[in-house]
């Protein structure tokens, strides 16, 4: 399949040393604290774009496998007092357990159910979570999550370690026969079955890997957080990293990468606005939905490399 | 018993009216509707600034309030559907962006608390030993005339004739020279308007807040996928279905069980048939 | 020598409306059959039955000794039975060699390692090769058709089912295709079915014509005895295209 580009890769590379650097150079711990959320909101949006953004099918509820993961992190922490290293492969895996149950039963039809189920699913977890409150600790959520590294510099650092491997798997795979498989299946579902393919085992195991890395996000929001609360289920999560993804040029993986990390720093010059952030946001994607469908990031950037291939 | 019947009856009209609306835009437009809720959140609203805020009486509070819903509706699909129709990715994110929209401004204008509307129906009826509050009982007859007037509009008139005939086969539908963008601005309009009826009739006794919308819609979602994406006696069905299920399930065990019942309906349906009770098919 | 493809008593109704009828016959292995009839007389309803893209409501399929009748269609891609459709439907966005890969990455087609060179290679076979690194967009409706069959080779079927291959295609691309088929028939001992409701196209290339109409069999004969089958008359010919039948 396609090769990396030396120019890709060279990218890559500056992109990755520059936000390594970065809290170094600023030495301030509440920046620090904010490009550990960019980091992990990127990683949400890289898993999203892989199962959504190659198949076409839209998933309007990420934020169920978000939450499913940060959740397993506080019930671990909070009811097992389990080694808060466990949280991370718990979260995926029931990250994953989640992302079967609503995979299953919808991703074999046609049509919008998959859309409609995830937004469903997200929705009323959420309500589970306040509902349930002597189990999930209500609105105020569970609190007293121990931090997985101690340093908020090296927690970045490993962060963004999970960043990079979690884009570098998401685009080999993507790159590779299977993305060639997921590209097609957005295309034409009928033809990729009059051509022997599994489309329905194809669509499960991406939205699996989709929620794995989301799952993962989740639990590492919760160990830099150090509580987790309901909103974690809520559609404005999903449709945040949606935006994202959008800006950064759906089905390119790194762009949404990149799209969050922009977004959210952009929401933190935007403080000032207070609550008319969401606005912000939501005029964002109207605008990029009317002006520019295949987003910012991802065709600024083969624009401007094009002459070096 | 009689209690169950009578509660079970109010939640399934209210339901019946939020989920034909949306089957109705998707069966016509192909529009899957994910600003339903936000019509519905808007009704509500509405009521709440012409009776509480500006005291107008209800026979023009409540037909303004749907009207202007309505309205808001057709611009949304003019302006902001329309051009995007082209992917249906595009149109469920511009309809969920106006959501977000609509919830957001609603937040800002009137905050996060709980709004009150009062009663347009003071007295309590006693039906067979059960009270039953006014305003429950006139949600109930307002949901079930609707309906009912809604059947008639598109069994008898012709303009209801050229809206099946769109929902059946668009191309065909524009060939036979019927103004399909016009159909959908009607439509558009039934869909929020029945939506935002439905918000206003529950505004005295549910909580008016910013994100009323959301769980009525999902709830909505339910039903259509449950009765048939599409087909408006499946969602009529499936709202009493569930409406019923849910009030049940409420007397028997718990009313923190009750959101589950929609979850567990449609994981059912979609595993036994996929195409929902009276639908047509399961794939468009 | 038995039966490739046996089908028996299909019925297929959509509402009030019966689509598919008793239809029965088989083919032998082998054979290069057509099945011919007037639009809408269900030709394209019956490839979907047979490929599992529409469920049956009674009768069997059997390919090979075994039912195929409720398996997935991707199932039957899998036992040996490929498909084309009428309107072509390239994965666009992807160039000519990746819409091919796409059909080599079945389970059937595992043993071939290296997926590209065996897209080539198929490529080649159809005569697109030198188009393989072009974007699809590009491929005018013939090739696009060649592009169709070349993936339907991919799943190294041993029945193949073309849907109307002519079907908008000038006089000077149907020729060549006509001999690609006849190839493929010669060269791969493919046993191949195909739709066409065009009476030329079949004479030269098919040895036995399935006639039907309403969603029923009318007659199934050789196509010099077939033209002149009153009922295949009455249902077709008499209709539209009798200028062409006796040409």
């Amino acid at each position: 399949m396609k090769q990396l580009s030396i120019v890709d890769l060279s990218g890559a590379i500056a992109v990755v040393a520059l936000l390594a650097l970065a809290p170094v150079l600023l030495n301030s711990n509440y920046f620090t604290g904010v490009l550990t959320v960019c980091v992990i909101y990127a990683i949400w949006a890289a898993s999203w774009d892989f199962m959504s953004g190659l198949t076409g099918r839209e998933n309007f509820g990420h934020s169920l496998f978000i939450g499913a993961g940060a959740y397993t992190a506080g019930f671990l922490a909070t009811v097992w007092y389990a080694n808060p290293w466990y949280s991370l492969p718990t979260a995926v895996v029931v990250a994953v357990a989640f992302s079967l149950i609503v995979g299953f039963p919808t991703l074999r039809l046609r049509g919008p159910y998959f859309a409609l189920a995830m937004l469903s699913a997200s929705a009323i977890m959420q309500r589970l979570c306040l509902i349930f409150w002597e189990y999930s600790g209500g609105e105020e959520g569970l609190y007293g999550l121990d931090p997985l590294i101690q340093s908020p510099l090296h927690y970045y650092w490993f962060v963004l370690a999970v960043l990079v491997a979690a884009v570098a798997i998401l685009t080999a795979l993507a790159q590779s026969h299977w993305g060639l498989l997921l590209r097609a299946i957005r295309g034409d579902e009928a033809t990729c079955q009059a051509a022997g393919i599994n489309v329905t085992f194809y669509k499960i195991a991406s939205l699996t890997i989709s929620a794995a890395f989301a799952g993962l996000g989740g639990a590492l929001y919760a160990h830099y957080q150090l509580q987790v609360s309901p909103p974690l289920f809520s559609v404005v999560v999903s449709i945040t990293v949606i935006i994202m993804v959008y800006v950064g040029g759906i089905g390119s993986i790194y762009g949404p990468a990149l799209g969050a990390i922009m977004l959210t720093l952009l929401t933190e010059l935007l403080r000032s606005f207070g609550e008319y952030r969401l606005w912000v946001y939501t005029l964002t994607l109207m605008l990029i939905l009317f002006f520019l469908p295949n987003g910012l990031i991802a065709p600024l950037w083969r624009r401007l490399t094009e002459r070096f291939r | 018993m009689l209690e169950i019947l009578i509660y079970g009856a109010v939640s399934s009209a209210i339901y019946a009216m939020l989920a034909v609306g949306f089957t109705l835009i998707f069966g016509v437009a192909r529009i899957l509707n994910l600003a339903h809720g936000a019509f519905y959140a808007l009704g509500a609203y509405a009521a709440y600034v012409f009776t509480s805020l500006l005291h107008w009486p209800l026979f023009i509070a409540a037909p303004l309030a749907v009207l202007s819903v309505a309205l808001f509706g057709v611009l949304m699909e003019r302006f902001l559907v329309r051009p995007l129709r082209y992917s249906q990715l595009a149109v469920l994110m511009i309809t969920l962006s106006v959501s977000l929209a609509v919830e957001q401004g609603l937040f800002i204008t009137f905050g996060s608390e709980y709004r009150n509307v009062p009663s347009f129906v003071a007295e309590k009826v006693s039906i067979g030993g059960v009270d039953i509050g006014g305003q429950r009982l006139l949600a109930l007859i307002a949901g079930v005339l609707v309906l009912l007037l809604l059947w008639l509009f598109i069994q008898r008139t012709r303009l209801g004739a050229a809206i099946l005939a769109v929902s059946q086969d668009p191309e065909a539908a524009q060939y036979m020279g019927i103004p399909t963008n016009r159909i959908f601005s009607v439509v558009m309009a039934i869909s929020a308007g029945t939506a935002a009826l439905a918000g206003v009739l529950v505004s005295p006794f549910l909580t008016v807040q910013p994100t009323m919308g959301l769980l009525p819609m999902v709830k909505a979602f339910a039903i259509v996928i449950v009765g048939g994406l599409g087909s408006i006696p499946g969602s009529i069905l499936a709202a009493l279905l569930l409406g019923y299920s849910e009030t049940i399930v409420a007397y028997l065990i718990s009313s923190s069980w009750t959101e589950l019942v929609s979850l567990v309906a449609v994981v059912i349906t979609l595993m036994i048939k996929p195409s929902g009770l009276l639908g047509r098919r399961a794939a468009f | 020598m038995s039966a490739i493809l046996e089908v028996k008593d299909l019925s297929k109704r959509f509402g009030g409306l019966t689509a598919t009828r008793n239809v029965s016959f088989s083919l032998e292995p082998g054979e290069l059959t057509g099945i011919l009839g007037p639009n809408g007389a269900g030709k394209t309803t019956l490839f979907n039955l047979l490929t599992g893209f529409i469920a049956a409501d009674t009768g069997s399929v059997l390919f090979e000794g075994q039912e195929l009748r409720g398996l997935a269609p991707h199932k039957i891609v899998n036992r040996g039975v490929a498909r084309t459709f009428q309107l072509t439907r390239p994965f666009l966005g992807m160039t000519v060699l990746e819409n091919v890969v796409v059909a080599c990455l079945s389970p059937r087609a595992r043993d071939a390692h290296d997926k590209e060179a065996r897209a080539q290679e198929l490529l080649d076979h159809v005569g697109l090769g030198s188009k393989a690194r072009e974007p699809v967009e590009t491929l005018p409706y013939g090739d696009l058709r060649r592009l169709e069959i070349a993936r339907a080779l991919a799943t190294k079927p041993n029945l193949l089912l073309l849907d109307e291959p002519f079907a908008g295609l000038g006089s000077s691309e149907i020729e060549p295709l006509a001999q690609l088929i006849k190839r493929l028939h010669r060269e791969q001992k493919l046993t191949i079915l195909l739709i066409e409701h065009k009476l030329r196209e079949f004479m030269a290339l098919v040895s036995r014509v399935i006639a039907i109409d309403f969603g029923e069999i009318i007659a199934i004969a050789p196509p010099s005895e077939i033209v002149r089958n009153p009922r295949v008359i009455e249902a077709y010919i008499g209709k539209t295209e009798a200028a062409h039948a006796s040409a």
